[in-house]
């Protein structure tokens, strides 16, 4: 929806920079005109890096892809909330018509540990690919997509586990959390899968391996202050925490799984 | 055991642990708040209700053995735990901060999801006092075995610093428990849709019946103190106790 009759934003963008991951950031103060409420937020900053680029200055590094939310790749820090004020809203799908003219926004990357900064935005979220590849699959051959009700599922637990698979692995949890605790991510995938029959054989394996690999990639510890949820742009519930934490003791107590990944 | 001792390192089994003990702790304080109100009801079923709990020794043992570990562990893990969070979970801080939860109604500084470390070590300086002041009887030898439990009990309550202490202390007891509660449900699994809300909803209540029903025993020794102190030579001996000296002074400081 174009209309051009909307008054132009000037925005202070006061952005994080920071050439590599062993260099001093700091925070840049930038001054942006004529931008339209329209735009998104990362068409502003792409109008923001052709205006640095005329000035012959590096251009803000930012990651993103599908620019549709369904990619995961372009959450950033935006005046202290992840992916900026809206609930379940990345940031490439915030608009600046959030904005008044004359504000100062503040873009920081994700901070935790386990995610350095690479470059001013962009920070390596590879440690959530490593907890996936530690159990977040289901290794049977499926071979041909089978008959539509060959396995049967409840609605519910369909329902749930859609719920759960809705995770895009954006890290917001992770960033919003005082902890940078990577619980409601790991407990996406541990929630769908045990609530599939596809996920049974490595149910109790699965959760021992991915909190295993968490905790080895040194994020913090859960402590229920249920920030990755507000902060969780595809609306996933703590109350997947809570299956995987009791999966957690169901695999622990119950089954003769043990975590093959090696302990911190 | 190298599943246990897997359990016992991660992240989550630590968690379990402190929610377990945690609502273990829960528990024991409604226990412990309904024999103090029989303070209420009159001396002499406070003073009954102590004869019962003391009749049985092995039962009084094997229950202090388990609220102990239950304590110190509960201290320990979610201490180790909140360390380790602080050390290594960021290691930069943001330079702004704001919560996406719309739920918030206190400012996130001072909520009791923020601040369980704090509170927690408040209480646990109350209870040091508490317990040396109840369990072991420091600084009130001079009561010996000649006053009744209740007696005690009073001459502790009309004390000034420890009205203070007692009070701020069980303040700080109530706030910890008001997220402690709810969260030891997460921590151990047990979230579902249909009865969350109203665990969330308990556990605030929970923290607030904790900080008024606690908190009222040091606000009527308040009272009582200024009003009509239980002075050491009103409370008759207990039978078959020693005499007292009927100038012993009833503070500790003395
Ligand atoms: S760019 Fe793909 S979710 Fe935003």
């Amino acid at each position: 929806m174009i209309s051009p009759g909307k008054k132009k934003l000037k925005l202070t963008i006061r952005v994080w920079r920071q050439k590599g991951s062993n260099e001093r950031g700091q925070f840049r103060d930038y001054l942006l005109q004529g931008i339209s409420p329209d735009m998104s937020f990362l068409e502003m900053l792409d109008i923001l890096n052709e205006q640095l680029l005329d000035h012959g200055e590096e251009p803000v590094a930012f990651d993103h892809d599908c620019r549709e939310g369904i990619c995961g790749a372009c959450g950033v820090m935006i005046n202290g909330q992840a992916h900026g004020p809206d609930n379940e809203t990345t940031t490439c799908q915030l608009h600046m018509r959030r904005f008044q003219d004359g504000d100062t926004i503040v873009i920081e990357p994700w901070r935790a540990s386990a995610f350095p900064v690479l470059r001013d935005l962009i920070v390596d979220r590879s440690p959530l690919d490593r907890i996936m590849q530690a159990g977040g699959y289901v290794s049977v051959n499926t071979g041909q997509a089978p008959d539509g009700n060959c396995l049967p599922v409840p609605r519910h637990d369909q329902e749930s586990a859609m719920d759960g698979a809705a995770c895009i692995g954006c890290g917001a949890c992770v960033a919003a959390c005082k902890n940078a605790s990577a619980m409601l991510f790991t407990s996406a995938k541990v929630s769908q899968l045990a609530q599939l029959p596809q996920g049974q054989p490595e149910r109790a394996q699965r959760v021992l391996n991915m909190v295993a690999q968490m905790d080895a990639e040194g994020f913090g510890s859960c402590t229920n202050t249920y920030e990755c949820e507000a902060a969780c742009p595809a609306g996933v519930s703590i109350s997947h925490i809570a299956r995987l934490n009791r999966e957690y003791v169901k695999a622990s107590f119950c089954s003769t799984a043990e975590p093959t990944i090696p302990m911190k | 055991m190298h599943w246990l001792k897997a359990f016992l390192t991660s992240s989550v089994g630590r968690k379990f642990v402190v929610g377990l003990t945690g609502l273990f702790l829960c528990f024991f304080l409604v226990v412990h708040l309904a024999g103090n109100l029989l303070l209420y009801v009159g001396v002499d079923a406070y003073n009954e209700y102590a004869h019962k709990l003391h009749s049985n020794e092995e039962l009084l043992i094997i229950a202090e053995t388990l609220l102990f570990a239950a304590l110190i562990g509960h201290i320990l893990i979610a201490a180790g735990l909140t360390f380790t969070n602080w050390r290594n979970a960021r290691n930069k801080s943001y330079r702004t901060f704001d919560s996406k939860r719309e739920d918030r109604t206190t400012p996130m500084s001072f909520a009791p999801d923020q601040t369980m470390m704090l509170t927690g070590l408040f209480v646990l300086i109350f209870l040091i006092c508490h317990l040396s002041d109840f369990k072991f009887g420091l600084g009130w030898e001079n009561l010996g075995e000649s006053y009744s439990p209740a007696q005690k009990a009073l001459l502790v309550l009309e004390n000034t610093w420890r009205q203070g202490i007692y009070l701020v202390g069980v303040l700080f007891l109530g706030y910890h428990v008001s997220h402690g509660l709810q969260s030891a449900f997460q921590s151990l699994g047990l979230n579902h849709p249909k009865y969350m809300p109203t665990i969330r909803r308990l556990s605030v209540l929970f923290g607030l019946v904790v900080a008024i029903g606690f908190g009222s025993f040091p606000i009527a020794g308040l009272v009582r103190s200024q009003t009509n102190p239980t002075s050491v030579e009103q409370v008759s001996p207990v039978e078959g106790g020693e005499a007292v000296d009927a100038e012993t002074p009833h503070s500790p400081e003395h």
